[in-house]
């Protein structure tokens, strides 16, 4: 069990996954409707939208930066998208157009922090201000509504019957960057420049375009998460996405990615938005009364964080010990 | 270069702060900056005219479907009767929030405030202060202690909307069902008062109406987040199998069950109803997810909360029992405080104007509406 | 010396702010000048200037506390109960509250001291434990939690509307606390240990300075002005609520951030977070003042905030820097070709 246990934390991502079965298992003993085989899947394709949310703000997170305005870019991003959609334009310009607006606003946080120099957590909590202020303008305060039918039912399409598509796009998609982040030159620029700023700059890694570059990303994640928002919902209201910028760091933070950069992998990003996301569920099916659903929230939060960060400790440690006495070893040996 | 960038970021400041000001309301900043602070018309003697009068609407919070529609009714008898409306308000509901926004349009010298109250008691202070500067207070939707306002425009009593909503389960259905339905409550959260005395109300009539029915769980939060609404639903329905009704009084919370019931597969196996704007659950009343719900003119009631905080800053005074011609509304009797809590402040010139109805909204009248 | 010339070139820029503000607002709409008017304004805002100026001291050593908010209703409603239910005198339950919010800062702080977890995801679960606390309590003790809990004592109420020497108490209480907070953070030792654990938490380390104690203090400085800022409010309000508080958070963050703290750690000041926190209260009431609608407001405070810092750290870096790389493309393309 212990070689298991050390195991899964070794590898990245994969301690998120641990800490998502153990709680499902949790709340499977008490209460085992919540294990079916349907309700599982309700809850890790409801996750997507957190997923996306996750994933994008993965990038800015490994630069050692900080992007707390995605989620007025959803908001933002959904009530375009919606009124496309209620005005019947054709989703072949209605998507570009808004993942249009997450590259924008990536951009202008990018500019701001690469070249303006602004601390990132200012720039995008501006950004995220201006944003907020900007849905209210464009939706005058009234609520996106009474969609058509065909949008929404995109979130219940599925392969082979079971698989939903957008999750399966999810997962690809996930895959896909975790190899780019580590296998590849360019993508290993991002986990550089968040452990050691100056020494990427004095290898020649161009950091302005690189954050520039996650800043954008970050901002097309949370426009999809947009999209996937208003097919999922159904309606928009001008506050739609207020707080998840904050679910969605603590998904990753949960999956393995430190704040201070360099560390993580968008897997554990993966895992730690379906545990984040279905924490709600979970509550309902706990059969608790609901005044203490935050009060639960935070005790989860609090408890997997700090028992991650003691497994990773106490692993840490024991290699650090190993390697010691294995010098001491050697050494003796050799004296 | 630096300094260029510097000077148009300072400008785009200051010009996007005039444009703010033409966004979204009528009041012209020069009426504000000229007008010299109204006495306190206290008996009523000067009576002013009505392009002079400043009323500021005051919701809950903004971005709700609820109140964004009764602040269209407000801005229409606006500009009606011809005085200036100004909506303002938090998007996140909170008392210290609302407290700031009655300050600021007592500062702003506004004639008249008309707000729904987050906190029944929290705006006291400040309430008094309005009145200390000759502010008139009305309140539609959400009272405030009513020693500090002079006329609230109630859609019902807590007993009257608790009734309705479990009557709107009833009505659907079946006898046998009538006899032990299982039921639910889902709603925003525990600090919001007014859904939460009607869910109390609901609980005592279904005691005594329907004995049989049970509740088989503590009411589900989802704090007027669309998504939570969602997925919230989606797991109400799913650790409840076979559950009869499902009762939302929060406008989020019911589209969003709606939706999450058109997701799992469940439209009208599982009764879905509550309190809701027409046009959020115009969709789902015609394809048969929630065929009945309810809710009541929200238009005429902002209206009619606007009217009066002109009405009483224009001079006009009041007995309780007096009626009230409210354009395109008729006349309104003004009742004492009594008619919503038996023991409520009572004076002469403190008095509740009840709604004429509620509206109970299915397929046949839910395109009527368009708010 | 360079440092602290630093800092008081921005602490003048915000003084400078403050004033044009001022100015602005006050010739567009007069009675915007009215000097009861711009201090009764701040009444409206205190809660975060009182938890700005204590959110400092965590976030110089380099931490970040999102909890204060939540902290705020948590004491306000313990308050409510002691009095209402427990039939205490209501002034001898400051002390208690005032343990609470130190309790509360005091957990989070051993978690994130002691254990090594980031600060920002340990505050997030606190904001949500005990935001989920304040109702739970209420719910326990009094029937309900969506009635709050009012009827105090007219002295307590006055504590916080009423008026000393002309100036609204609430402003006398938070010049107090700029004082002491300045005092504490720029005049004392346990003060420069703060800002050495926020430059080097290694070479403080090894200095000899306990850590992770200090780090762990400036969460129970925090949490107990939260708890101040709950009593203040709650006595403003004349009402305790569980949820006060629960819109706090980002604006606390964005004040401190104003003032100057960088948020890494190690710089940062006192009178910074006070006059910034002032500063944004000024320009959302005065944008009020001129017509603006509260929902609206984020978009000039967002601009201001980025204005503002953009122009500091473009002067402080003496212009736009461009890496040298961008420079010109043959000596990109001689770097790009020596890095391979």
């Amino acid at each position: 069990m212990k070689q298991i246990v050390r195991k899964v934390f070794k590898t990245p991502g994969l301690s998120s996954a641990f800490f998502m079965v153990a709680l499902f298992i949790v709340a499977g003993i008490i209460n085992p409707a919540f294990l079916s085989l349907d309700n599982l899947q309700l809850c890790i394709n409801g996750s997507v939208m957190y997923m996306l949310l996750a994933i994008g703000i993965a990038f800015v997170l490994m630069t050692g930066e900080i992007d707390v305005s995605i989620g007025s870019v959803l908001g933002l991003s959904a009530a375009f998208m919606a009124t496309c959609v209620r005005d019947g334009v054709s989703l072949w310009i209605a998507i570009p157009c808004t993942l249009a607006i997450g590259a924008v606003a990536g951009l202008l946080n990018g500019y701001g922090v690469a070249k303006l120099h602004v601390s990132s957590i200012i720039m995008t909590l501006g950004t995220m201000g201006i944003l907020r202020g900007t849905v209210y303008i464009y939706t005058q305060g009234k609520w996106v509504e009474n969609l058509p039918d065909y949008f929404k039912r995109y979130t219940q399409a599925s392969v082979f019957g079971f698989v939903n598509v957008f999750l399966l796009v999810t997962i690809i998609i996930t895959l896909g960057i975790h190899f780019y982040m580590s296998k590849t030159k360019k993508g290993r620029y991002l986990a550089a420049i968040g452990d050691n700023i100056n020494g990427a700059n004095l290898i020649g890694i161009p950091v302005a375009r690189t954050q520039i570059f996650a800043f954008v990303l970050s901002g097309i994640f949370a426009s999809l998460a947009g999209i996937i928002f208003v097919s999922k919902v159904g309606f928009v209201p001008p506050t739609a996405g207020s707080g998840y910028e904050m679910k969605a760091i603590a998904a990753c933070v949960i999956g393995g990615i430190s704040l201070s950069g360099g560390v993580g992998t968008v897997i554990g990003a993966f895992f730690g938005a379906i545990i984040m996301s279905s924490i709600g569920r979970i509550l309902v099916f706990l059969k608790f009364p609901s005044e203490w659903d935050n009060t639960i929230t935070g005790i989860l939060l609090i408890v997997i964080v700090v028992a991650d960060s003691l497994f990773r400790r106490h692993s840490a440690e024991k290699a650090r010990k190993e390697r010691l006495s294995a010098r001491t070893l050697n050494e003796e040996r050799e004296a | 270069m630096r300094k260029l960038l510097a000077t148009t970021l300072a400008t785009a400041m200051i010009l996007s702060a005039f444009a703010g000001c033409s966004s979204g309301s009528t009041t012209s900043t020069a009426s504000a900056a000229g007008s010299t602070a109204a006495p306190a018309s206290a008996a009523g003697t000067v009576k002013k005219d009505a392009k002079d009068i400043n009323v500021v609407f005051i919701p809950k919070l903004s971005g709700n479907a609820f109140f964004e529609s009764a602040n269209v009714g407000a801005q229409d008898m606006a500009k009606k009767v011809g005085f200036s409306c100004k909506y303002d308000g938090n998007p996140q509901a909170s008392v210290a929030n609302q407290v700031q926004i009655i300050n600021s349009a007592v500062t702003q010298g506004a004639d008249a405030v008309a707000i729904s109250a987050v906190d029944p008691n929290g705006l006291n202070e400040s309430l008094k202060a309005a009145k200390a500067a000759g502010v008139k207070v009305v309140c539609w939707d959400s009272d405030v202690n009513n020693q500090y306002r002079s006329l609230h425009v109630a859609q019902g009593t807590p007993e009257q909307l608790g009734q309705m909503l479990v009557d709107m389960a009833a009505m659907q259905m079946t006898d046998a069902q009538k006899k032990n339905a299982t039921f639910v409550f889902h709603y925003s959260s525990a600090t919001v008062a007014d859904q939460n005395s009607w869910v109390v109300a609901a609980r005592a009539y279904v005691k005594t109406k329907y004995p049989g029915w049970k509740e088989v769980s503590q009411p589900y939060y989802s704090e007027q987040d669309a998504e939570k609404a969602i997925s919230v639903g989606e797991s109400v329905l799913k650790a409840n199998k076979g559950i009869t009704a499902v009762i939302c009084p929060d406008s989020t919370a019911l589209p969003g069950q709606a939706q999450a019931a058109k997701n799992l597969g469940m439209s009208g196996k599982v009764i879905i109803t509550g309190f809701a704007t027409p046009s959020s659950m115009k969709n789902f009343c015609l394809d048969g997810t929630v065929p009945k719900f309810g809710l009541w003119d929200c238009k005429i009631q902002g209206a009619m909360g606007a009217y009066l905080g002109y009405w009483l800053a224009a001079g006009n005074t009041f007995k309780v029992g007096d009626d009230i011609d409210i354009p395109d509304v008729g006349k309104v009797k003004v009742q004492p405080n009594t008619v919503l809590d038996p023991k409520a402040y009572t004076a002469d010139d403190s008095g509740v104007v009840v709604l004429p109805e509620r509206v109970i909204f299915d397929k046949d009248n839910v395109g009527k509406y368009n708010f | 010396m360079d440092k602290i010339r630093k800092i008081f070139r921005w602490e003048t820029a915000l003084v400078g702010i403050l004033v044009a503000q001022i100015l602005i607002f006050g010739l567009i709409n007069p009675r915007f000048l009215k000097i009861n008017v711009l201090l009764g304004s701040v009444n409206d805002y205190i809660s975060i200037c009182i938890i700005a100026l204590f959110v400092t001291f965590v976030i110089i050593t380099g931490g970040m506390d999102i909890q204060a908010g939540s902290i705020v209703g948590l004491t306000s409603i313990v308050m409510g109960l002691l009095w209402k239910v427990g039939g205490m005198n209501i002034w001898a339950t400051i002390p208690i509250v005032l343990l609470v919010g130190a309790l509360c800062g005091a957990f989070s702080g051993f978690l994130i001291a002691y254990t090594g977890v980031q600060a920002m995801v340990v505050t997030l679960g606190g904001m949500f434990l005990f935001s989920g606390l304040a109702v739970v309590i209420s719910n326990a003790a009094v029937s309900s939690a969506f009635q709050g809990i009012s009827g105090f004592p007219a002295e307590f109420v006055q504590l916080a509307n009423g008026k000393s020497f002309g100036i609204p108490n609430p402003f006398i209480i938070f010049i107090v606390l700029i004082i002491f907070a300045y005092l504490l953070l720029h005049k004392t030792k346990y003060g420069r240990k703060i800002f050495l654990v926020g430059v080097n938490t290694n070479a403080a380390q090894y200095a000899g300075i306990n850590t992770k104690l200090v780090i762990m203090s400036t969460y129970i400085l925090s949490g107990m002005g939260a708890a101040i800022a709950g009593i203040v409010l709650t006595s403003y309000l004349g009402s305790s609520r569980a949820d006060f508080g629960a819109e706090l958070t980002l604006p606390i963050v964005t004040a401190v951030v104003l003032g100057g703290t960088i948020i890494t750690g190690g710089k940062g000041g006192v009178i910074g977070t006070a006059l910034a926190s002032l500063v944004i209260g000024i320009l959302k009431f005065g944008l009020q003042m001129v017509g603006f609608s509260t929902q609206y407001l984020d978009i000039p405070v967002g601009i201001l905030l980025i204005v503002a810092v953009a122009i500091r750290s473009v002067s402080a870096t003496g212009g736009l820097k461009f890496p040298k790389f961008m420079k010109s493309k043959g000596q990109r393309q001689k770097m790009a070709g020596s890095a391979k």
